[in-house]
């Protein structure tokens, strides 16, 4: 026997309990040895949980195992071997939800430290106690001694998966099984996650099986790699051997469906533009707060600066795109945007008209011409209300109309998004997430509205149907005059899709660029980050390594004097952390905000 | 800092209900008919003798000026004074005539101080063997969704809620008390007099204590969290006690916040069926008998219970829960 | 062909019946057992107290006194085939008065019911739904109102007049609906904050029209299920009532004031006090089942939405 190999995996089957249903895992085999990293890409629904669980004996109830063995140092987990090895302690897991983890009434270090106590019994309470302060130390969780008795919901995503892998490591095991550990998350905060990963997987030299659904994050774990296709492994080799010469077809169609940001001169068609054109949309200086009152006083306020000074021309036409983080003032924005919420001061102006100016009467009709399509198609729409009715209510709001008419132009506009006619009285329940996105489109356009705002419509969507509905969106723009913006954290989809983008962190605009230049040539640190960590398959037009952010965002409460960038940027300097930073054009149509750019302070920082 | 500040403001609030309560019981029993002054000197005095009394008795003046009055005496803690108990203990009723402006009569408060202590005594009792009976059965229930288990706490809770508990004591008296002679049955002569009232008290709180842990503890089971422990590495005794319980109390807590008035209501009824001398009983008689002065007391010290106990019941969740809102 | 058919062919047809949740719901209780059971014995005793007074001759009220304690058929050593169930002290049948008092009994649980749904569930829709201001009033008033306990409320105001039906129905609404107005007020406050009426404001939708036209009609039916429930707690009390002499006055029967009165002859005619109790017992059970089960299959199939 092998004495390196610390896991061997033959011919194990799950499937679910129910007779003749067909196997998830179909005689999967591969073996493991210490300190390897083992990456398995597989899609979504592929069975990527499934395996990860049925490696650590975890199965849930409506499934069974079928056949296989894993072994583990010859002890098989599935048979009587179960008794000398210890979930917990020996194999641990980490899972992709790090927010639902821990239980919700204790304090996270507490539950780390009952984990390891539980594993390890030979160690007291008091060493379980400051082993998982050091560690959390190690994972950079900023102050872990006070941490240790904060409460899961007082933990960001990123913080929680952090805290997540402490939870694994802690009691030395052998064998580390990391589930599409950054799915949930940032694209900066995955970055760090994946690096940090890495580093420590290297460090304790623990054995690591790494499951993902994003090609390139496998590529940064480097080693042998394999790839799960329905149920089965149709392959298994080194990653850089993967990419050059793969041997199935899955894996070539896998890698050719990376989405390429850089590497390809596809992008979207630059609007028609007419002469004399005013903005459709004039953003002035928009400001929102909110106040919420603080935990543990009575009376006292903490103000939450979610849009500070945002300050935008949308030209009709055009697609232009928001992206950035979580906490950069996005949704707060979008609902600025939508006229849901109003602007503490700055103003909006639609068409020539101040929406903060008209009465409420006037501001109905007005909202004909611009409508908001949200992200998440299963809540969007009202429950147990058929497709017809959900488009009816838009012309129904505005008045009387009588039956026929009513039906005649529900129908144009079910036609017009691609729905037929015969799911006018049915429920939604059986209809795809593509699907329900054009009755969202379809109430909207039925209004015939000029300009549409799309708050990350298409991230619930898998690439066929996001295909599917830019196609769409093409398509009605060219026949109404459309105008989009486009509120989303998927860079490829922008990249594809926007013809002037803006970057947004922390409440303000850092950055607004057309789309070649923002790719090619970004001016901004912030937005040279953003793309340094999203993964890709491609070599970037800049050095990576010089952006990979440390840490998190500052908090909207709290936010520090001077740029906000500041505490996280590179290439930070005296003036950064005294004066705010204006967005300026700096070239025709290209904006940033950074004091980098001031001609003679680059010359002086650099 | 957080628990005192919501002491604090609780306990304002609970005083400003108390207060309100106290004013719609007063302004309630002189509005509704039923003159206590014709009650204490007889159905046969003349008109202008009841008169002379009420006046006597403040009982004309107007409410605001009444409520003005009883709130004075309420500050510096006098709650009156009965309209029926003389000091030495004797009820005063039809035939004989006490007149309560004269002589000396019961001080309400000392009324309410010497039975708080029996019905405190019952409703502890009856909580206590409430939860002997419905932690057992509604844990296995919740934890064995489909099994038999879960039946059986399905079918108890069912039961137990629909028996009323008069007529539950009606039979557990006929039974217990006279033909097995096991467990005393009325009034009060020490310790076990307490016990067959608390049993059918508990018979009554019981089913919702079940129901509510059966289904959160169920809910709970199926947390991601619950799930993830395993491949933590925690045992199931601990996933269970430790953390899936812990969660499931919240709700349990709240309940028996909610709960309290019909714990009172069943409170008042035991008692005047096993003529146990608590507060009920005194409650019972106090109404029919138009003894304000008591009624009101008794008003009071059952709202200010009432808030006390929410205020513990809400306190006691969010040190289970830090979520909770306080 | 135009994009348009080519997208429409692509879709396939999924025209199944999909029925509502709520039918989905009373289908899902009428497969428990438990269900049928308390549903069956249910409409038996409905209709045994709906039709047995009226095609019966023998009354619930005359006295009779030679016929005075006559025991129940089979069960002691004087007893009739004219009454099945015996006869009390005062030489009434004990069948026919168990079932009026039934009648009685069922009608105000029900009304009662009723009241405190529409009345509480209407304020606490508002409350939550409109917010601030509204919902901090509404909400100190459940609170006042929950502080009463409903004996204290109804000793107060039924001890005094001579109760009649509808006064008995208003103290029991009165002390019910602070709890229903709790419950569709954290209902409604959920509801706000959930997409789908973000997407329907920004189509020009008031805040009124989504509360009636798409609010309310997703939060009323789980209430409504479990209000069933109520119905037998709404019946207790009123027996309690009726126990503590504050209920319908004698000598018309309710449940209450039999087993009062036959207190007394708790050792030689048990019956008396028995039998009216079993019968509540029966009615209650039956009710609880179908409640219950109402309330599992409520949570089964909004769980698995």
């Amino acid at each position: 026997m092998d004495l390196s190999l610390i896991l061997e995996i033959d011919d194990l089957t799950v499937g679910a309990t129910t007779p003749g249903a067909a196997p998830i895992l179909d005689h999967i085999s591969f073996r493991l040895s210490t300190s390897e990293i083992f990456g398995i890409y597989g899609e979504s629904g592929a069975g990527k949980t499934v395996l990860s669980r049925a490696l650590a004996n975890w199965l849930p109830e409506s499934l069974e195992y079928r056949a296989g063995r894993v072994a583990f140092a010859g002890h098989d987990i599935l048979g009587a071997g179960a008794r000398e090895v210890r979930i917990g302690r020996d194999i641990a897991y980490i899972g992709s939800k790090p927010q639902s983890s821990l239980d919700p009434t204790v304090p996270v270090g507490v539950q780390i430290a009952e984990k390891l106590h539980s594993v390890r019994p030979e160690w007291n309470g008091r060493e379980c106690r400051d082993r998982v302060m050091q560690l959390l130390g190690e994972v950079r969780i900023p102050s872990p001694k006070e941490r240790y008795w904060d409460y899961p919901s007082k933990f960001s995503g990123g913080m929680m998966q952090r805290a997540m892998i402490v939870d694994a490591i802690c009691a030395e095991p052998a064998v580390l099984i990391a589930d599409n550990v950054t799915q949930p998350l940032d694209v900066t905060i995955a970055a760090q996650i994946v690096a940090l990963l890495h580093d420590l997987c290297t460090r304790h030299k623990m054995a690591t099986i790494y499951l993902s659904s994003s090609l390139p994050t496998l590529g940064q774990f480097g080693d042998r790699t394999a790839v799960l296709y329905q149920g089965r492994f149709v392959e298994q080799q080194a990653f850089a051997e993967l990419l050059a010469a793969p041997q199935s077809d899955y894996t070539r169609k896998a890698i050719a469906s990376v989405p390429r940001m850089w590497e390809t001169a596809e992008g979207p068609l630059a609007r028609r533009q007419a002469q004399g054109e005013i903005p459709l949309m004039k953003v002035e200086n928009v400001h929102r707060t909110y106040r919420a009152r603080k935990r543990g006083t009575f009376n006292t306020y903490s103000s939450v600066q979610a849009v500070r000074g945002v300050t935008l021309d949308i030209m009709p036409r055009e697609n232009f795109g928001i992206v950035g983080e979580s906490g950069c003032g996005k949704s707060t924005l979008t609902r600025l945007l939508a006229w849901l919420e109003t602007p503490d001061s700055g103003s909006i102006v639609l068409n020539g008209t101040s929406l903060g100016a008209l009465s409420s009467r006037d501001l109905i009709r007005k909202r004909n011409e611009f409508q908001l399509l949200l992200q998440d198609p299963y809540n969007a729409l009202p429950p147990r209300t058929t497709v017809g009715r959900m488009i009816e209510e838009s012309l129904l709001i505005r008045g009387r109309i009588p039956r026929a008419d009513l039906r005649k132009r529900v129908i144009a506009a079910m036609a017009e998004v691609g729905l037929a006619a015969e799911l006018y009285d049915q429920l939604p329940n059986a209809l795809s997430t593509g699907e329900r996105q054009r009755i969202s489109i379809a109430r909207a356009l039925i209004l015939d509205p000029k300009l549409l705002i799309l708050d990350e419509t298409l991230s619930a969507l898998d690439q066929r149907e996001q295909g599917r509905l830019i196609e769409l969106f093409s398509k009605l723009q060219e026949k109404n005059d459309l105008t989009y913006v486009f509120i989303s954290h998927d860079l490829a989809m922008v990249r594809k899709v926007c013809t002037r983008i803006a970057v947004m962190y922390l409440g303000e605009m850092v950055e607004i660029a057309d789309n070649h230049h923002l790719f090619f040539d970004p001016q901004h640190p912030y937005t040279k980050a953003l793309l340094s960590a999203a993964p890709t398959l491609e070599q970037k037009p800049f050095d990576p390594s010089d952006f990979l952010l440390e840490g998190e965002p500052p908090s909207p409460i709290d936010i520090p004097a001077g740029c906000s960038f500041a505490s996280r940027c590179p290439k930070a300097f005296g003036r950064c952390r005294v004066e705010t930073p204006a967005l300026v054009e700096h070239s025709p149509g290209r904006f940033a905000a950074c004091h980098l750019l001031d001609g003679d302070q680059a010359q002086a920082a650099a | 800092m957080l628990i005192l500040e919501f002491l604090v403001k609780r306990i304002a609030q609970g005083l400003l209900i108390v207060v309100i309560t106290s004013l719609i019981i007063f302004t309630l029993l002189r509005v509704v008919p039923g003159d206590p002054v014709r009650l204490i000197v007889g159905g046969m005095a003349p008109p202008d003798v009841v008169e002379k009394v009420a006046t006597k008795m403040g009982l004309r003046d107007p409410i605001i000026v009444q409520y003005g009055r009883y709130m004075r005496g309420l500050i510096q803690g006098d709650l009156g004074q009965s309209y029926l108990r003389p000091r030495s203990g004797m009820i005063a009723a039809g035939g004989q005539y006490v007149d309560p402006t004269k002589s000396d009569m019961a001080l309400v408060t000392d009324l309410i101080l010497e039975r708080l202590p029996f019905t405190l005594q019952l409703g502890g009792m009856a909580l206590l063997f409430a939860l002997l009976i419905s932690f057992p059965v509604g844990i296995a229930g919740g934890l064995h969704q489909h099994g038999w288990q879960n039946a059986l706490a399905f079918g108890t809770q069912s039961l137990f809620v629909s028996i009323p508990n008069f007529w539950l004591a009606i039979v557990l008296i006929l039974f217990l008390s006279i033909k097995l002679k096991l467990l005393p049955a009325l009034g009060y002569q020490g310790f076990s007099y307490v016990i067959l009232p608390a049993l059918v008290l508990a018979v009554e709180i019981a089913p919702f204590i079940i129901r509510t842990l059966t289904t959160s503890l169920g809910e709970v089971m199926q947390a991601p969290f619950i799930d993830e422990a395993r491949v933590r590495g925690l045992s199931r005794r601990r996933i269970v006690y430790s953390h899936a319980l812990r969660n499931a109390a919240v709700p349990l807590v709240n309940l028996l916040g909610i709960q309290l008035s019909t714990l009172i209501g069943g409170v008042l009824v035991i008692e005047y069926i096993f003529d146990y001398p608590g507060l009920g009983n005194l409650t019972v008689v106090s109404v029919v008998g138009r003894d304000f002065p008591v009624i009101q007391g008794i008003a009071i010290t059952t709202s200010a219970v009432f808030v006390f106990i929410n205020i513990i019941v809400d306190l006691v969740a969010y040190l289970i829960d830090p979520r909770v809102e306080i | 062909m135009t994009a348009t058919t080519v997208i429409a062919a692509e879709l396939e047809p999924r025209l199944a019946r999909i029925r509502s949740v709520n039918r989905r719901i009373l289908a899902a209780a009428w497969g428990m057992w438990s269900f049928k059971i308390g549903f069956f014995v249910f409409i038996a005793l409905l209709l045994a107290s709906a039709i047995y007074p009226e095609v019966s001759s023998v009354s619930a009220t005359k006295m009779v006194v030679k016929d005075k304690f006559l025991a129940p058929v089979y069960l002691g050593d004087k007893w009739t085939w004219d009454h099945l169930l015996g006869t009390d002290q005062l030489g009434r049948d004990i069948l026919m008065r168990s079932l009026i008092g039934l009648r009685y009994s069922l009608l105000v649980g029900v009304v009662t019911v009723v009241l405190i749904f529409v009345i509480g569930c209407g304020l606490g829709l508002f409350a939550g739904f409109k917010g601030k201001w509204w919902d901090t009033i509404i909400m100190r008033i459940t609170d006042a109102q929950l502080s009463i306990p409903m004996i204290i409320l109804a000793i107060t105001i039924l001890g005094v007049s001579r109760p009649t039906v509808p006064t008995i129905i208003i103290v029991l609404a009165l002390s019910g609906w602070p709890l229903y107005a709790r419950v569709a007020r954290s209902a409604a406050v959920a509801e706000r904050g959930k997409e789908y009426v973000r997407g329907l404001r920004v189509l020009g939708a008031g805040d009124w029209r989504i509360l009636l036209l798409f609010t309310a009609p997703n939060i009323l039916p789980p209430i409504a299920f479990v209000a069933v429930l109520d119905v037998a707690r709404m019946m207790i009390f009123e027996a309690i009532l009726g126990f503590l002499g504050l209920g319908i006055q004698p000598p018309t029967p309710s449940f209450g004031s039999i087993i009062a009165d036959s207190r007394k002859y708790l050792l030689n005619a048990w019956w008396i006090g028995t039998i009216p109790g079993i019968f509540l017992a029966v009615a209650l059970t039956s009710i609880n089942l179908m409640g219950s089960a109402l309330e599992k299959a409520r949570n089964r199939i909004y769980g698995g939405l």
